[in-house]
């Protein structure tokens, strides 16, 4: 009998616990009926989502080639259904498109099926494109596009009608170089959302460079170890369409890395937003926000060796990609996660709660079933709705060649699954989760959304010179939830930053609003707070961030529905599944 | 080629009692008797009885240092390597140009893995009888072991001149080529065991020599071949495991680590990457046991001496770890790793200005580290 790699993984991460879920979450099977997947791949024949990245792999292999492509769930016409957005490359100084090669937006028309507005909206993009962060940087209630690329970003402005604005360089954010994942925040809590860009490699000048031919005498994507480091970039929302460059003289300026991954969330639970920032082949970075510095400038302190987020326990730094943040143990503290490459193993990071961490990936059985495995995008969220945090993850080796001369390890890759036990363990569920995860992909950027308004979060996951892929989740069914878009005032429009507390059946739990996360992608804005089998949320609390600091209170709320819910405490009923 | 080296164990001991007689005192309670009755038993393979007779023997005599050696003996042939050294040690002492004893020790030693010491008495024991091929063989390979490597071109060099047609030699003279990387007279030396056939020889240096051109899945292919043809081969589990880790078939190649154990209880490789594998599980007294051993193959190699700094610091015995950081990071300045996690400790144990200079020399040692790489070149 041949054991496959996905045999081999799931033998590998075997665990009593996971087995014990599996009659839990396919429970037909037991009876010889046939189990139904957790998520589905919604075809691009059904979802009218044609759209392709184009790697532009060359035979030179210039490693821009193999880092894309980001992707994002917005609502860009605020119409209650969450749209689609897909980076794609462009022309570069290594490549010249012998066609037209377009970023994509993609209308949802409410019906599972979706259009592309690309032409209309004019976001096809001009330059080698990386990843997607979306925000309301204005405060106008309609979500705006930023855009990283290898070459420079861009800033689209929505205009309210269906169409952008290339505001770039109005807004000040055109940021040259390599760019990657970029995430909104308001790290200064004056309610207008910032921008921090992660700069990946110095890649100027050494775009000819070749790394030799590897093992079966082609030339192969350049491990990021031979280039050189780059600092990242803070963009400051002047709050009338400019932005400034702030990370000057500070610990961004400083910390020299090859960002991949940013999140931004608030670590010491002091109210300041920090970042969490994922580099390749050198230490990840976490500025923790100290506010307001000396001489104008803002104070980040760059903590991740102290904090024990920055190299493996072994003191090597490794090849950080994918990275989320969440309370996943529920004790109010968030804590941290890792896609690494190969060998390296993820990291599993639980908060100390003295800013300090410990990688419990071990105790997860997360590092043995990522041992083989490179992760990019990644989310932590709770898929089945039963109130605890459960974690996708999308894997791909950089090396499209590495099948030829490793014998686990592969180019493409499977998706990983883990639910979240009562134990408070990450359980490996891939192996019955469905016939997607029985297939292995090239994925880079993986987004997190509710398409149809069903109430279960699903998946969007890019795929380096492929199509993308969208996963239906099924594995909500039978559970109660409630999604809520907020809507500061005072504070920042998106929210960011805010903290909801709620009680069902007597459970209480929170969750921190955090902004990117994953790799190169965006996701949907709104907050779905599972509840089981409760039928109603007793009561909500809403933190909203400074400037505001307001709190609302809300009780006894009906479940299964969105809505938004303004600061100041007023609530709208928003599209939702039918009744 | 190791079997070979355990006879003089008996051999040696036999060719000195032999001697016995001649000038040794008659024992009172008939120890003439005792000690034939001794040798007897040993030459039958009962070392259990004889090792008692020997040493009442050595109540009525202390200085008979034949017996203290053929004593040395029978216990080593118990595997009780403590108490063997002990009494070749006192032979020695008696008669310090012994060189029987003094192969013999050198014997307990390899055989505990002591290969530092072990190499240390058989360097004397050459230098005594530059023609014992034996010992040439087993002191090339110490120095293999504790990857020395012109050590053993230098003492193996001629021999293979002498003996061209010793697979043996050419085997640890050509692995100590390519790991040197001398890789034209290491291929010289790998063309001489081609000639021979498909060897288990020639397909470990041929997996050493991909190795080291970091060709991991051709070397794996080179070492299975190596243990299919013979599975005692010294080094060939070892070798095979490090490929199939390489090339990710880590549950393939932990059983390979635990057969070449299993051949060579102190084989470093094995140990140091096993011991990392249970660090990992957090089976930190497995893996201190693993570590412990490795130490004794290469007594203060840093990497090990770090991986139990790392197991003081995982479970928070922060000032241990903290002793064996300090010392590593003064003795290798540019252990990178070492200063990482001192840094840790040191903001662990509420020393943040400590910490922060650590931080400091990392931050150095990776920028020196990045400007050496093709990308800062080509700028």
């Amino acid at each position: 009998m041949k054991l496959t790699r996905r045999d081999w993984i799931r033998l590998a991460s075997s665990c009593g616990a996971a087995q014990l879920l599996v009659p839990r979450l396919v429970g037909q099977a037991a009876n010889g009926q046939k189990s139904e997947a957790l998520f589905v791949e919604v075809p691009a024949s059904a979802s009218g989502i044609s759209w392709v990245h184009e790697n532009a792999m060359s035979q030179s292999r210039y490693l821009p080639e193999a880092l894309g492509p980001g992707c994002a769930f917005l609502d860009f016409d605020n119409d209650g259904w969450m749209d689609i957005f897909l980076v794609n490359s462009g022309p570069s100084d290594f490549w010249t498109p012998t066609k037209p090669i377009l970023n994509a937006l993609y209308k949802n028309n409410r019906d599972g099926t979706f259009t592309d507005v690309t032409e209309k909206a004019g976001v096809g993009g001009a330059y080698f494109g990386m990843g997607v962060a979306v925000g309301d940087y204005d405060n106008d209630g309609w979500p705006d596009i930023f855009v990283t690329s290898y070459g420079k970003c861009i800033l689209y402005h929505n205009n309210h009608d269906g169409t952008f604005t290339d505001v770039t360089a109005k807004a000040g954010v055109a940021t040259p170089g390599w760019t990657t994942s970029a995430v909104w925040f308001d790290y200064d809590n004056d309610g207008k959302l910032d921008l921090f860009v992660c700069s990946f490699v110095d890649y100027s000048g050494v775009k000819k460079l070749e790394c030799g031919n590897n093992q079966i005498g082609r030339n192969y994507y350049c491990v990021p170890r031979v280039f050189k480091p780059t600092a990242s970039f803070l963009y400051h929302n002047n709050g009338d369409g400019t932005f400034t460059e702030v990370s000057k003289g500070t610990a961004i300026e400083q910390a020299l890395g090859k960002g991949l991954g940013v999140v931004a969330t608030d670590v010491n639970n002091d109210g300041r937003t920090d970042l969490f920032v994922a580099n390749d082949t050198v230490q990840n970075f976490l500025f923790v926000n100290r506010g307001p510095g000396a001489n104008g400038r803002w104070n980040w302190e760059e903590i991740a060796l102290q904090a024990g987020v920055g190299f493996s326990d072994a003191g090597r730094p490794r090849s950080g990609m994918g990275l989320d943040a969440a309370d996943i143990n529920g004790d109010g503290w968030q804590d941290l996660f890792v896609a690494n490459v190969d060998h390296e193993m993820f990291s599993v990071y639980q908060n100390n709660k003295d800013e300090t961490f410990r990688d419990v990936a071990q105790e997860n059985g997360v590092a043995r079933a990522t041992q083989l495995l490179s992760g990019w995008g990644m989310k932590y969220f709770d898929y089945d709705n039963d109130g605890l945090v459960d974690l996708f993850l999308a894997n791909g080796h950089p090396d499209d060649m590495i099948d030829s001369y490793s014998m686990h390890v592969k180019y493409r890759e499977p998706l990983l699954l883990f639910h979240q036990g009562a134990d408070g363990k990450l359980h490996d569920v891939s192996a019955d989760a469905g016939p997607v995860f029985h297939r292995d992909f090239a994925a880079r950027g993986l987004a997190v959304g509710d398409f149809n308004n069903d109430g279960a979060v699903d998946v969007l996951i890019g795929l380096n010179g492929g199509a993308p892929i969208l996963l239906k989740n099924n594995a909500a069914k039978g559970n109660n939830w409630l999604g809520i878009k907020l809507e500061g005032g005072k504070a920042n429009r998106d929210a960011i930053g805010a903290k909801l507390t709620w009680t069902a059946a007597g459970k209480t739990r929170s969750r921190l609003k955090n902004n990117g996360g994953s790799y190169l992608s965006s996701h949907d804005p709104r907050e779905v707070l599972g509840v089981g089998s409760a039928t109603k949320i007793e009561q909500l609390t809403i933190e909203w961030p400074k400037p505001s600091a307001r709190v609302d209170k809300f009780t006894n709320l009906e479940v299964n529905r969105y809505v938004g819910i303004r600061e100041g405490g007023e609530i709208s009923e928003l599209p939702g599944p039918k009744r | 080629m190791y079997k070979a080296t355990l006879l003089p164990f008996v051999l040696f001991s036999l060719w000195n009692l032999t001697g016995l007689g001649q000038g040794q005192t008659q024992p009172a309670l008939d120890p003439q008797t005792l000690v034939q009755d001794a040798i007897q038993k040993q030459r039958s393979g009962d070392l259990a009885g004889a090792i008692p007779e020997y040493q009442e023997f050595l109540k009525l005599h202390p200085e008979a240092t034949a017996i203290h050696s053929n004593l040395g003996a029978a216990l080593a042939g118990l595997g009780r390597y403590e108490e063997a050294i002990a009494e070749y040690k006192v032979a020695l002492k008696q008669s310090p140009r012994l060189p029987s004893a003094r192969l013999n020790l050198a014997l307990a030693y390899y055989k505990m893995g002591r290969i530092p010491e072990a190499a240390a008495q058989l360097e004397k024991v050459h230098a005594q009888d530059p023609s014992n091929r034996q010992v040439v063989i087993v002191l090339g390979d110490c120095y293999l072991r504790m990857n020395k490597n012109p050590d053993v071109i230098r003492v193996l060099a001629p021999e293979a001149k002498k003996y061209p047609d010793d697979l043996a030699i050419a085997y640890m003279l050509g692995t100590a080529y390519i790991r040197n990387k001398q890789v034209e007279p290491g291929q010289v030396l790998v063309d001489r065991i081609l000639r021979n056939g498909d060897s288990a020889e020639a397909h470990l240096m041929l997996g050493t020599a991909k190795m080291n051109i970091q060709d991991f899945a051709g070397a794996r292919d080179e070492f299975g071949k190596a243990v299919a043809l013979d599975s005692n081969l010294p080094e060939a589990h070892v070798l095979y495991a490090q490929a199939l880790h390489l090339t990710g078939d880590s549950e393939q190649s932990s059983k390979e680590y635990k057969a070449g154990l299993a051949q060579d209880p102190y084989n470093f490789e094995a140990n140091l990457q096993l011991g990392a594998n249970a660090r990992e599980e957090h089976d930190y007294e497995r893996a201190e046991q693993y570590f412990r051993r490795a130490l004794e193959t290469r007594p203060g190699d840093p990497g090990v001496t770090y991986q139990l700094a790392l197991i003081d610091a995982d479970q928070a015995k922060l000032d241990p770890a903290r002793q064996k950081l300090e010392a590593l990071v003064k003795e290798y300045p540019e252990f990178t790793e070492a200063h990482v996690s001192l840094s840790l400790v040191y903001y662990r144990l509420k020393r943040p200005e400590d910490g922060k200079r650590e931080r400091e020399i990392v931050q150095k040692l990776t920028a020196q580290a990045q400007a050496k790489q093709p990308g800062a070149k080509q700028q």
